[in-house]
Protein backbone atom coordinates (compact mmCIF):
# COMPACT_ATOMS: atom_id res chain seq x y z
CA UNK A 1 0.00 0.00 0.00
CA UNK A 2 2.80 2.24 1.16
CA UNK A 3 4.70 1.60 -2.18
CA UNK A 4 1.64 2.22 -4.44
CA UNK A 5 0.76 5.69 -3.36
CA UNK A 6 4.58 6.51 -2.62
CA UNK A 7 4.41 9.90 -4.70
CA UNK A 8 2.13 12.30 -3.73
CA UNK A 9 1.02 12.29 -7.69
CA UNK A 10 -0.49 8.88 -7.49
CA UNK A 11 -2.28 9.90 -4.75
CA UNK A 12 -3.48 13.23 -5.96
CA UNK A 13 -4.87 11.47 -9.21
CA UNK A 14 -6.68 8.90 -7.82
CA UNK A 15 -7.86 11.06 -4.86
CA UNK A 16 -9.36 13.81 -7.75
CA UNK A 17 -11.20 10.37 -9.62
CA UNK A 18 -12.41 9.28 -6.19
CA UNK A 19 -13.88 12.74 -5.70
CA UNK A 20 -15.26 13.36 -9.18
CA UNK A 21 -17.10 9.94 -8.57
CA UNK A 22 -18.56 11.14 -5.99
CA UNK A 23 -19.88 14.95 -7.17
CA UNK A 24 -21.00 13.29 -10.44
CA UNK A 25 -23.21 11.05 -8.11
CA UNK A 26 -24.30 13.72 -5.81
CA UNK A 27 -24.83 16.15 -9.14
CA UNK A 28 -26.94 13.26 -10.68
CA UNK A 29 -28.64 12.38 -7.51
CA UNK A 30 -29.85 16.22 -7.14
CA UNK A 31 -30.84 15.99 -10.80
CA UNK A 32 -33.03 12.97 -9.64
CA UNK A 33 -34.79 14.39 -6.67
CA UNK A 34 -35.47 18.25 -8.32
CA UNK A 35 -36.68 16.25 -11.20
CA UNK A 36 -34.41 19.13 -13.56
CA UNK A 37 -33.88 16.87 -15.79
CA UNK A 38 -35.74 14.27 -18.30
CA UNK A 39 -35.96 10.47 -17.00
CA UNK A 40 -34.10 9.28 -20.06
CA UNK A 41 -31.39 11.65 -19.87
CA UNK A 42 -30.85 10.70 -15.51
CA UNK A 43 -31.02 7.26 -16.72
CA UNK A 44 -28.05 7.83 -19.45
CA UNK A 45 -26.32 9.80 -16.67
CA UNK A 46 -26.52 7.10 -14.41
CA UNK A 47 -25.92 4.14 -16.70
CA UNK A 48 -22.88 5.97 -17.92
CA UNK A 49 -21.66 6.57 -14.04
CA UNK A 50 -22.60 2.89 -12.87
CA UNK A 51 -20.18 2.28 -16.14
CA UNK A 52 -17.37 4.23 -14.45
CA UNK A 53 -17.60 2.87 -10.97
CA UNK A 54 -16.77 -0.58 -12.85
CA UNK A 55 -14.42 0.75 -15.28
CA UNK A 56 -12.43 3.25 -13.09
CA UNK A 57 -11.04 0.23 -10.52
CA UNK A 58 -10.38 -1.94 -13.64
CA UNK A 59 -7.97 0.68 -15.00
CA UNK A 60 -6.38 2.31 -11.99
CA UNK A 61 -6.68 -1.06 -9.50
CA UNK A 62 -3.60 -2.85 -11.64
CA UNK A 63 -1.67 0.26 -12.10
CA UNK A 64 -1.71 0.93 -8.21
CA UNK A 65 -0.96 -3.19 -7.58
CA UNK A 66 2.21 -3.37 -9.69
CA UNK A 67 4.06 -4.37 -12.40
CA UNK A 68 2.60 -7.95 -13.49
CA UNK A 69 -1.01 -6.41 -12.92
CA UNK A 70 -0.12 -3.01 -15.17
CA UNK A 71 1.25 -5.42 -17.93
CA UNK A 72 -1.84 -8.19 -17.73
CA UNK A 73 -4.13 -5.51 -17.82
CA UNK A 74 -3.10 -3.93 -20.89
CA UNK A 75 -2.43 -6.89 -22.48
CA UNK A 76 -6.42 -7.99 -21.74
CA UNK A 77 -7.28 -4.28 -23.35
CA UNK A 78 -5.21 -5.27 -26.19
CA UNK A 79 -7.57 -8.55 -27.18
CA UNK A 80 -10.44 -6.86 -26.35
CA UNK A 81 -10.17 -4.44 -28.38
CA UNK A 82 -8.88 -6.62 -30.94
CA UNK A 83 -11.92 -8.72 -30.72
CA UNK A 84 -14.14 -5.45 -30.86
CA UNK A 85 -11.89 -4.41 -34.29
CA UNK A 86 -12.26 -7.72 -36.04
CA UNK A 87 -15.76 -8.24 -35.44
CA UNK A 88 -16.44 -4.60 -36.83
CA UNK A 89 -13.90 -5.09 -40.10
CA UNK A 90 -14.80 -8.24 -40.59
CA UNK A 91 -11.10 -9.64 -39.93
CA UNK A 92 -12.33 -11.77 -37.65
CA UNK A 93 -13.26 -14.44 -40.40
CA UNK A 94 -9.42 -14.76 -41.52
CA UNK A 95 -8.72 -17.18 -38.44
CA UNK A 96 -5.01 -17.39 -39.67
CA UNK A 97 -4.31 -14.08 -39.54
CA UNK A 98 -6.01 -13.09 -36.36
CA UNK A 99 -4.28 -15.44 -34.86
CA UNK A 100 -1.17 -14.63 -36.06
CA UNK A 101 -2.16 -10.70 -34.34
CA UNK A 102 -3.04 -12.54 -31.22
CA UNK A 103 0.54 -14.23 -30.57
CA UNK A 104 1.97 -10.96 -31.56
CA UNK A 105 -0.13 -9.44 -28.87
CA UNK A 106 0.81 -12.06 -26.29
CA UNK A 107 4.58 -11.86 -27.31
CA UNK A 108 5.07 -8.06 -27.64
CA UNK A 109 3.28 -7.92 -23.96
CA UNK A 110 5.76 -10.77 -22.74
CA UNK A 111 8.66 -8.82 -24.19
CA UNK A 112 7.13 -5.95 -21.94
CA UNK A 113 6.65 -8.41 -18.99
CA UNK A 114 10.58 -9.72 -19.50
CA UNK A 115 11.75 -6.10 -19.62
CA UNK A 116 13.45 -6.97 -23.12
CA UNK A 117 13.17 -3.88 -25.24
CA UNK A 118 15.14 -5.84 -28.03
CA UNK A 119 12.77 -8.09 -28.09
CA UNK A 120 9.99 -5.72 -27.83
CA UNK A 121 11.23 -3.53 -30.57
CA UNK A 122 12.25 -6.38 -32.78
CA UNK A 123 8.62 -7.95 -32.66
CA UNK A 124 7.01 -4.82 -34.30
CA UNK A 125 8.27 -5.70 -37.86
CA UNK A 126 8.74 -9.14 -37.50
CA UNK A 127 5.20 -9.82 -36.60
CA UNK A 128 4.13 -7.83 -39.32
CA UNK A 129 6.41 -9.91 -41.74
CA UNK A 130 4.66 -13.10 -40.08
CA UNK A 131 1.13 -11.21 -40.87
CA UNK A 132 1.94 -10.76 -44.86
CA UNK A 133 2.95 -14.49 -44.88
CA UNK A 134 0.78 -16.36 -42.53
CA UNK A 135 -2.40 -16.33 -45.04
CA UNK A 136 0.38 -17.11 -48.45
CA UNK A 137 -0.09 -20.79 -48.31
CA UNK A 138 -3.95 -20.70 -48.07
CA UNK A 139 -3.10 -20.05 -52.10
CA UNK A 140 -6.04 -17.32 -52.18
CA UNK A 141 -4.71 -13.93 -53.48
CA UNK A 142 -8.03 -13.12 -53.84
CA UNK A 143 -8.54 -10.37 -50.40
CA UNK A 144 -4.79 -10.48 -49.89
CA UNK A 145 -4.32 -6.91 -49.16
CA UNK A 146 -7.60 -6.52 -47.12
CA UNK A 147 -6.62 -9.37 -44.84
CA UNK A 148 -2.90 -8.42 -44.19
CA UNK A 149 -3.16 -4.19 -43.78
CA UNK A 150 -6.26 -5.38 -41.51
CA UNK A 151 -4.07 -7.26 -39.37
CA UNK A 152 -1.04 -5.03 -39.24
CA UNK A 153 -3.49 -2.04 -38.50
CA UNK A 154 -4.53 -4.04 -35.94
CA UNK A 155 -1.63 -5.62 -34.43
CA UNK A 156 0.52 -2.03 -34.64
CA UNK A 157 -2.67 -0.34 -32.68
CA UNK A 158 -3.26 -2.91 -30.21
CA UNK A 159 0.06 -4.53 -29.94
CA UNK A 160 3.13 -2.23 -30.58
CA UNK A 161 1.18 0.53 -29.44
CA UNK A 162 -0.75 -0.13 -26.48
CA UNK A 163 1.95 -2.53 -24.74
CA UNK A 164 4.30 0.75 -24.34
CA UNK A 165 1.66 1.55 -21.85
CA UNK A 166 2.35 -1.86 -20.15
CA UNK A 167 6.49 -1.44 -20.50
CA UNK A 168 6.61 1.68 -18.74
CA UNK A 169 5.56 -0.17 -15.38
CA UNK A 170 9.45 -1.73 -15.77
CA UNK A 171 10.62 1.66 -14.05
CA UNK A 172 10.18 2.02 -10.88
CA UNK A 173 8.39 5.11 -10.76
CA UNK A 174 5.41 4.44 -13.12
CA UNK A 175 2.55 4.47 -11.40
CA UNK A 176 1.28 8.10 -11.29
CA UNK A 177 3.22 8.51 -15.16
CA UNK A 178 0.87 5.84 -16.35
CA UNK A 179 -2.36 6.81 -14.33
CA UNK A 180 -1.50 10.21 -15.69
CA UNK A 181 -1.71 9.27 -19.35
CA UNK A 182 -4.77 7.26 -18.47
CA UNK A 183 -6.51 9.75 -16.84
CA UNK A 184 -5.01 12.75 -18.74
CA UNK A 185 -6.89 11.33 -21.86
CA UNK A 186 -10.12 10.94 -19.83
CA UNK A 187 -9.92 14.88 -19.14
CA UNK A 188 -9.15 15.61 -22.69
CA UNK A 189 -12.33 14.09 -23.92
CA UNK A 190 -14.83 16.16 -21.42
CA UNK A 191 -12.44 19.18 -22.17
CA UNK A 192 -12.82 18.69 -25.79
CA UNK A 193 -16.77 18.51 -24.76
CA UNK A 194 -17.21 21.21 -22.58
CA UNK A 195 -15.28 23.43 -24.69
CA UNK A 196 -17.57 22.58 -27.66
CA UNK A 197 -20.66 22.60 -26.01
CA UNK A 198 -19.51 26.34 -23.96
CA UNK A 199 -18.28 27.86 -26.95
CA UNK A 200 -19.42 26.15 -30.17
CA UNK A 201 -18.82 27.19 -33.62
CA UNK A 202 -16.51 25.49 -36.60
CA UNK A 203 -16.83 22.16 -37.12
CA UNK A 204 -13.38 20.20 -37.04
CA UNK A 205 -13.78 17.64 -39.15
CA UNK A 206 -17.64 17.19 -39.65
CA UNK A 207 -17.63 14.30 -42.10
CA UNK A 208 -15.68 12.26 -39.62
CA UNK A 209 -17.45 13.33 -36.81
CA UNK A 210 -20.18 15.78 -37.07
CA UNK A 211 -20.19 16.84 -33.24
CA UNK A 212 -16.65 17.87 -32.58
CA UNK A 213 -15.53 21.59 -32.45
CA UNK A 214 -12.65 23.32 -33.48
CA UNK A 215 -13.07 24.94 -30.27
CA UNK A 216 -13.48 21.90 -28.20
CA UNK A 217 -10.35 20.34 -29.76
CA UNK A 218 -8.15 23.84 -28.95
CA UNK A 219 -9.79 23.78 -25.48
CA UNK A 220 -8.70 20.61 -24.92
CA UNK A 221 -5.05 21.05 -26.36
CA UNK A 222 -5.02 24.03 -23.82
CA UNK A 223 -6.60 22.05 -20.66
CA UNK A 224 -4.65 18.95 -20.89
CA UNK A 225 -1.28 20.49 -21.84
CA UNK A 226 -1.12 22.81 -18.88
CA UNK A 227 -2.84 20.19 -16.29
CA UNK A 228 -0.52 17.56 -17.74
CA UNK A 229 2.48 19.92 -17.62
CA UNK A 230 2.01 20.90 -13.69
CA UNK A 231 1.46 16.90 -12.74
CA UNK A 232 4.48 15.55 -14.99
CA UNK A 233 6.39 18.84 -13.32
CA UNK A 234 5.86 17.37 -10.16
CA UNK A 235 6.62 13.52 -11.28
CA UNK A 236 9.50 14.06 -13.46
CA UNK A 237 11.27 17.24 -10.65
CA UNK A 238 15.06 17.11 -11.17
CA UNK A 239 15.34 15.19 -14.40
CA UNK A 240 16.00 16.43 -17.74
CA UNK A 241 12.08 17.09 -18.04
CA UNK A 242 11.64 19.42 -15.66
CA UNK A 243 11.79 22.34 -18.10
CA UNK A 244 8.46 24.26 -18.74
CA UNK A 245 8.61 23.88 -22.61
CA UNK A 246 9.19 20.53 -22.48
CA UNK A 247 6.62 19.59 -20.01
CA UNK A 248 4.18 21.85 -22.05
CA UNK A 249 5.01 20.19 -25.35
CA UNK A 250 4.47 16.67 -23.37
CA UNK A 251 1.06 18.06 -22.29
CA UNK A 252 0.27 18.77 -25.97
CA UNK A 253 1.15 15.69 -27.15
CA UNK A 254 -0.60 14.13 -24.53
CA UNK A 255 -3.96 15.99 -26.03
CA UNK A 256 -3.25 15.70 -29.74
CA UNK A 257 -1.99 12.27 -29.50
CA UNK A 258 -5.86 11.22 -28.10
CA UNK A 259 -7.92 13.46 -30.10
CA UNK A 260 -6.32 12.00 -33.08
CA UNK A 261 -6.73 8.44 -31.84
CA UNK A 262 -10.40 9.47 -31.56
CA UNK A 263 -10.71 10.71 -34.82
CA UNK A 264 -9.49 7.77 -36.25
CA UNK A 265 -11.62 5.72 -34.51
CA UNK A 266 -14.65 7.77 -35.77
CA UNK A 267 -13.44 7.64 -39.23
CA UNK A 268 -13.21 4.02 -38.78
CA UNK A 269 -16.62 3.79 -37.68
CA UNK A 270 -17.63 6.31 -40.91
CA UNK A 271 -15.82 3.67 -43.20
CA UNK A 272 -17.97 0.79 -41.60
CA UNK A 273 -21.30 2.57 -41.23
CA UNK A 274 -21.35 1.84 -37.59
CA UNK A 275 -21.85 4.03 -34.65
CA UNK A 276 -20.67 2.23 -31.84
CA UNK A 277 -17.65 -0.84 -31.60
CA UNK A 278 -19.69 -2.98 -29.00
CA UNK A 279 -21.86 -2.73 -26.33
CA UNK A 280 -19.49 -4.19 -23.70
CA UNK A 281 -19.71 -0.87 -21.64
CA UNK A 282 -23.25 0.48 -21.28
CA UNK A 283 -23.60 4.22 -21.58
CA UNK A 284 -19.97 4.29 -23.44
CA UNK A 285 -20.41 1.54 -26.37
CA UNK A 286 -17.58 -0.86 -27.09
CA UNK A 287 -13.80 -0.85 -24.75
CA UNK A 288 -12.59 0.75 -28.30
CA UNK A 289 -15.24 3.67 -27.98
CA UNK A 290 -13.39 4.12 -24.11
CA UNK A 291 -9.85 3.66 -25.04
CA UNK A 292 -9.13 4.62 -28.31
CA UNK A 293 -7.45 7.95 -27.09
CA UNK A 294 -5.17 5.55 -25.64
CA UNK A 295 -4.00 3.74 -28.40
CA UNK A 296 -1.53 6.60 -30.19
CA UNK A 297 -0.81 8.43 -26.70
CA UNK A 298 0.49 4.99 -25.37
CA UNK A 299 3.88 4.88 -28.08
CA UNK A 300 3.77 8.59 -28.54
CA UNK A 301 4.15 9.36 -24.60
CA UNK A 302 6.21 6.66 -23.78
CA UNK A 303 8.94 7.69 -26.40
CA UNK A 304 9.06 11.35 -25.80
CA UNK A 305 10.15 10.05 -22.04
CA UNK A 306 12.19 7.52 -23.05
CA UNK A 307 14.08 10.04 -24.83
CA UNK A 308 14.27 12.59 -22.09
CA UNK A 309 14.86 10.85 -19.33
CA UNK A 310 14.80 7.18 -19.94
CA UNK A 311 12.24 4.23 -18.93
CA UNK A 312 12.90 1.78 -16.66
CA UNK A 313 17.29 2.47 -16.59
CA UNK A 314 18.05 0.98 -13.68
CA UNK A 315 15.58 -1.76 -13.11
CA UNK A 316 16.88 -5.18 -13.95
CA UNK A 317 16.25 -6.44 -17.55
CA UNK A 318 15.11 -9.86 -19.20
CA UNK A 319 13.53 -10.82 -15.92
CA UNK A 320 12.33 -14.36 -17.32
CA UNK A 321 14.30 -15.51 -20.35
CA UNK A 322 17.65 -14.20 -18.05
CA UNK A 323 20.97 -12.75 -19.63
CA UNK A 324 20.16 -9.57 -18.81
CA UNK B 1 -9.26 -2.34 -55.42
CA UNK B 2 -11.25 -1.45 -53.06
CA UNK B 3 -11.75 -3.39 -49.67
CA UNK B 4 -15.17 -4.84 -48.86
CA UNK B 5 -15.65 -4.79 -45.49
CA UNK B 6 -18.52 -6.94 -43.73
CA UNK B 7 -18.81 -5.77 -40.17
CA UNK B 8 -19.95 -9.75 -38.51
CA UNK B 9 -24.05 -10.12 -39.10
CA UNK B 10 -24.27 -10.06 -35.24
CA UNK B 11 -22.62 -6.82 -34.17
CA UNK B 12 -24.17 -4.77 -31.74
CA UNK B 13 -26.37 -7.33 -30.37
CA UNK B 14 -26.02 -7.83 -26.45
CA UNK B 15 -23.78 -11.06 -25.10
CA UNK B 16 -27.66 -13.14 -24.53
CA UNK B 17 -29.32 -11.87 -27.82
CA UNK B 18 -26.30 -12.74 -29.52
CA UNK B 19 -26.22 -16.15 -28.26
CA UNK B 20 -29.90 -16.99 -28.79
CA UNK B 21 -29.32 -14.92 -32.82
CA UNK B 22 -29.13 -16.36 -36.52
CA UNK B 23 -26.99 -13.95 -37.06
CA UNK B 24 -23.96 -14.91 -34.62
CA UNK B 25 -20.71 -15.68 -36.34
CA UNK B 26 -18.03 -17.71 -34.61
CA UNK B 27 -14.66 -15.83 -33.72
CA UNK B 28 -11.18 -17.91 -33.28
CA UNK B 29 -12.19 -18.10 -29.78
CA UNK B 30 -15.56 -19.79 -30.09
CA UNK B 31 -13.15 -22.01 -32.85
CA UNK B 32 -10.38 -22.86 -30.61
CA UNK B 33 -12.99 -23.95 -27.73
CA UNK B 34 -15.47 -25.88 -30.41
CA UNK B 35 -12.29 -27.64 -31.57
CA UNK B 36 -11.31 -29.32 -28.17
CA UNK B 37 -15.00 -30.35 -27.91
CA UNK B 38 -15.55 -31.51 -30.98
CA UNK B 39 -12.33 -33.21 -30.40
CA UNK B 40 -13.49 -34.83 -27.09
CA UNK B 41 -16.73 -35.64 -28.64
CA UNK B 42 -14.98 -37.79 -31.41
CA UNK B 43 -12.90 -39.66 -29.06
CA UNK B 44 -16.20 -40.43 -26.99
CA UNK B 45 -18.11 -41.61 -29.97
CA UNK B 46 -15.28 -43.89 -31.08
CA UNK B 47 -14.50 -45.56 -28.06
CA UNK B 48 -17.86 -45.95 -25.84
CA UNK B 49 -20.19 -46.11 -29.39
CA UNK B 50 -17.70 -47.49 -31.95
CA UNK B 51 -18.94 -44.93 -34.18
CA UNK B 52 -19.40 -46.86 -37.65
CA UNK B 53 -19.08 -44.56 -40.87
CA UNK B 54 -20.66 -45.36 -44.54
CA UNK B 55 -20.64 -43.57 -47.56
CA UNK B 56 -17.58 -40.53 -46.76
CA UNK B 57 -17.34 -40.62 -50.46
CA UNK B 58 -20.80 -38.85 -50.31
CA UNK B 59 -20.41 -35.75 -48.32
CA UNK B 60 -20.25 -32.70 -50.83
CA UNK B 61 -16.11 -31.56 -50.88
CA UNK B 62 -16.94 -27.92 -49.46
CA UNK B 63 -19.82 -26.43 -48.45
CA UNK B 64 -22.35 -25.17 -48.31
CA UNK B 65 -24.62 -27.95 -47.50
CA UNK B 66 -27.18 -30.10 -45.28
CA UNK B 67 -27.08 -32.93 -43.29
CA UNK B 68 -30.65 -34.62 -42.51
CA UNK B 69 -31.13 -37.95 -40.72
CA UNK B 70 -33.42 -39.89 -38.25
CA UNK B 71 -33.72 -38.43 -35.20
CA UNK B 72 -33.80 -40.41 -31.76
CA UNK B 73 -31.68 -39.21 -29.18
CA UNK B 74 -28.85 -36.21 -28.48
CA UNK B 75 -25.90 -38.46 -29.62
CA UNK B 76 -26.94 -37.64 -32.97
CA UNK B 77 -25.88 -34.24 -33.58
CA UNK B 78 -22.82 -35.25 -31.78
CA UNK B 79 -22.61 -38.16 -34.55
CA UNK B 80 -23.28 -36.69 -37.72
CA UNK B 81 -21.17 -33.15 -36.38
CA UNK B 82 -18.10 -35.56 -35.83
CA UNK B 83 -17.97 -36.21 -39.66
CA UNK B 84 -16.94 -33.07 -40.63
CA UNK B 85 -14.06 -31.96 -40.97
CA UNK B 86 -11.46 -28.94 -41.54
CA UNK B 87 -13.90 -25.70 -43.37
CA UNK B 88 -17.09 -28.25 -42.97
CA UNK B 89 -16.58 -28.63 -39.54
CA UNK B 90 -15.92 -24.96 -38.75
CA UNK B 91 -18.76 -23.89 -40.73
CA UNK B 92 -21.37 -26.36 -39.56
CA UNK B 93 -24.18 -25.36 -37.14
CA UNK B 94 -26.74 -28.04 -36.06
CA UNK B 95 -30.46 -26.26 -36.05
CA UNK B 96 -31.53 -27.08 -32.32
CA UNK B 97 -34.69 -26.93 -30.26
CA UNK B 98 -34.98 -23.46 -28.67
CA UNK B 99 -37.04 -24.02 -26.29
CA UNK B 100 -34.83 -27.10 -25.12
CA UNK B 101 -31.52 -25.93 -25.65
CA UNK B 102 -31.62 -21.64 -25.27
CA UNK B 103 -33.82 -21.74 -22.44
CA UNK B 104 -31.34 -20.64 -19.72
CA UNK B 105 -28.04 -18.53 -20.00
CA UNK B 106 -26.23 -21.76 -19.16
CA UNK B 107 -27.70 -24.43 -22.10
CA UNK B 108 -27.27 -21.63 -24.25
CA UNK B 109 -23.86 -20.75 -23.68
CA UNK B 110 -22.98 -24.31 -24.28
CA UNK B 111 -25.51 -25.23 -27.19
CA UNK B 112 -23.83 -21.93 -29.10
CA UNK B 113 -20.35 -22.40 -27.84
CA UNK B 114 -19.47 -26.06 -27.84
CA UNK B 115 -21.77 -26.94 -30.72
CA UNK B 116 -22.56 -24.10 -32.65
CA UNK B 117 -26.20 -24.30 -32.52
CA UNK B 118 -28.95 -21.84 -34.01
CA UNK B 119 -32.19 -21.78 -32.45
CA UNK B 120 -35.21 -23.24 -33.98
CA UNK B 121 -38.44 -21.98 -32.17
CA UNK B 122 -40.35 -24.82 -32.96
CA UNK B 123 -44.17 -23.78 -34.40
CA UNK B 124 -43.51 -20.50 -34.22
CA UNK B 125 -40.55 -20.14 -36.40
CA UNK B 126 -41.11 -16.57 -38.27
CA UNK B 127 -40.40 -16.26 -41.57
CA UNK B 128 -37.90 -13.86 -41.11
CA UNK B 129 -36.27 -15.96 -39.40
CA UNK B 130 -36.49 -18.39 -42.24
CA UNK B 131 -35.17 -16.04 -44.59
CA UNK B 132 -32.44 -15.05 -42.49
CA UNK B 133 -30.85 -18.84 -42.23
CA UNK B 134 -31.61 -19.45 -46.15
CA UNK B 135 -29.29 -16.15 -47.17
CA UNK B 136 -26.52 -17.16 -44.58
CA UNK B 137 -26.62 -21.04 -45.95
CA UNK B 138 -25.41 -20.01 -49.22
CA UNK B 139 -23.86 -16.54 -48.76
CA UNK B 140 -21.81 -17.86 -45.85
CA UNK B 141 -20.95 -21.19 -47.02
CA UNK B 142 -22.25 -22.60 -44.26
CA UNK B 143 -23.24 -26.68 -43.09
CA UNK B 144 -26.45 -27.04 -41.44
CA UNK B 145 -27.09 -30.03 -39.04
CA UNK B 146 -30.98 -31.09 -39.44
CA UNK B 147 -33.53 -33.38 -37.67
CA UNK B 148 -36.65 -33.13 -40.16
CA UNK B 149 -38.88 -34.74 -37.78
CA UNK B 150 -38.72 -32.37 -35.40
CA UNK B 151 -37.81 -33.80 -31.87
CA UNK B 152 -36.34 -37.41 -30.35
CA UNK B 153 -38.53 -40.57 -31.43
CA UNK B 154 -39.53 -41.96 -28.26
CA UNK B 155 -40.02 -45.53 -29.13
CA UNK B 156 -36.56 -45.44 -32.24
CA UNK B 157 -39.18 -45.48 -35.33
CA UNK B 158 -38.57 -42.59 -38.17
CA UNK B 159 -41.56 -40.06 -37.43
CA UNK B 160 -42.95 -38.41 -40.74
CA UNK B 161 -40.73 -35.27 -42.09
CA UNK B 162 -41.99 -32.09 -41.15
CA UNK B 163 -41.79 -29.79 -44.06
CA UNK B 164 -39.46 -27.29 -42.61
CA UNK B 165 -36.59 -29.22 -44.16
CA UNK B 166 -38.13 -27.19 -47.23
CA UNK B 167 -38.38 -24.04 -46.84
CA UNK B 168 -34.96 -23.58 -45.93
CA UNK B 169 -33.45 -26.12 -48.81
CA UNK B 170 -36.25 -25.48 -51.33
CA UNK B 171 -34.95 -23.80 -54.82
CA UNK B 172 -31.76 -23.50 -53.36
CA UNK B 173 -28.37 -24.63 -55.02
CA UNK B 174 -27.31 -26.11 -51.75
CA UNK B 175 -27.16 -30.36 -51.94
CA UNK B 176 -29.23 -32.05 -48.73
CA UNK B 177 -26.91 -34.92 -47.67
CA UNK B 178 -29.74 -38.01 -46.08
CA UNK B 179 -27.93 -39.69 -43.00
CA UNK B 180 -28.98 -42.80 -41.27
CA UNK B 181 -28.18 -43.33 -37.59
CA UNK B 182 -28.75 -46.85 -36.16
CA UNK B 183 -28.21 -47.59 -32.87
CA UNK B 184 -28.91 -44.00 -31.15
CA UNK B 185 -32.08 -45.02 -29.64
CA UNK B 186 -30.85 -47.90 -28.15
CA UNK B 187 -27.69 -46.12 -26.52
CA UNK B 188 -29.52 -43.08 -25.42
CA UNK B 189 -33.64 -42.90 -25.26
CA UNK B 190 -35.56 -40.12 -25.11
CA UNK B 191 -36.35 -41.21 -21.38
CA UNK B 192 -32.55 -41.34 -19.70
CA UNK B 193 -30.44 -38.62 -18.28
CA UNK B 194 -27.17 -39.96 -19.69
CA UNK B 195 -26.08 -42.11 -23.01
CA UNK B 196 -24.85 -45.58 -22.30
CA UNK B 197 -22.09 -47.61 -23.78
CA UNK B 198 -23.56 -49.40 -27.58
CA UNK B 199 -22.19 -49.36 -31.12
CA UNK B 200 -23.65 -46.67 -33.37
CA UNK B 201 -23.70 -47.49 -36.99
CA UNK B 202 -23.90 -44.12 -39.57
CA UNK B 203 -24.86 -44.17 -43.38
CA UNK B 204 -24.71 -41.31 -45.68
CA UNK B 205 -26.76 -41.31 -49.02
CA UNK B 206 -25.87 -39.62 -51.96
CA UNK B 207 -26.76 -36.20 -51.71
CA UNK B 208 -30.45 -34.36 -53.47
CA UNK B 209 -30.92 -31.25 -54.91
CA UNK B 210 -33.76 -28.77 -54.84
CA UNK B 211 -32.54 -26.34 -56.56
CA UNK B 212 -35.32 -26.70 -59.16
CA UNK B 213 -38.48 -26.92 -56.64
CA UNK B 214 -40.51 -23.45 -55.91
CA UNK B 215 -39.90 -21.76 -52.68
CA UNK B 216 -43.84 -22.48 -52.03
CA UNK B 217 -45.51 -24.95 -50.18
CA UNK B 218 -45.82 -27.31 -52.85
CA UNK B 219 -41.59 -27.11 -53.04
CA UNK B 220 -41.89 -27.97 -49.35
CA UNK B 221 -43.96 -30.55 -48.90
CA UNK B 222 -41.73 -31.99 -52.15
CA UNK B 223 -38.65 -31.61 -50.74
CA UNK B 224 -39.59 -33.12 -47.29
CA UNK B 225 -41.31 -35.83 -48.43
CA UNK B 226 -37.87 -36.78 -50.94
CA UNK B 227 -35.78 -36.37 -47.73
CA UNK B 228 -37.99 -38.65 -45.94
CA UNK B 229 -37.83 -41.28 -48.27
CA UNK B 230 -33.93 -41.34 -49.09
CA UNK B 231 -33.22 -41.89 -45.56
CA UNK B 232 -36.08 -44.40 -45.07
CA UNK B 233 -34.17 -45.71 -48.14
CA UNK B 234 -30.83 -45.84 -45.84
CA UNK B 235 -31.85 -47.63 -43.52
Amino acid sequence: MSTAFAHPVTVWIVGATLGLLLLAAAVIGLLSVTGRASLALRRELWLRLGSWCILLPLMLGPVLLGRVWTIGAVTLLGLACLREYDRATGLFREYLIVGVVVLGILLVNFAALDHWYGFFVALWPLTVGVIAIASLPLDRPAGYVQRTALGIFAFMLFGAGLAHLGYMANDPGYRPIVLLLLTAVALNDVAAFTFGKLIGGRKLLPATSPNKTLSGALGALLTTSVVVALLAGAIFAGTPMEHPALLLLFGAIVSIAGQCGDLMLSSIKRDLGIKDMGVLLPGHGGVLDRFNSLLLVAPAAFHFIHYSVGIGLEAPARLITGGG
Amino acid sequence: MEFRLRPARDLGLAPGERLRSHAREAGLGSQVLRSLWRGGVGAYLRLAHRLEVTGRENLPATPPFVLIANHCSHLDTLALGSILQGEAGRRAHALAAGDVFFRTGATALFAAYAVNALPVWRKRTRAGEIATLRERLVEDRLVYILFPEGTRSRDGTMAPFQPGIGTLVAGLPVPVVPCRLEGCHAAWPADRRLPRPGKVRLTIGRPLDFSGLPNARAGWVEAAAACEAAVKALG
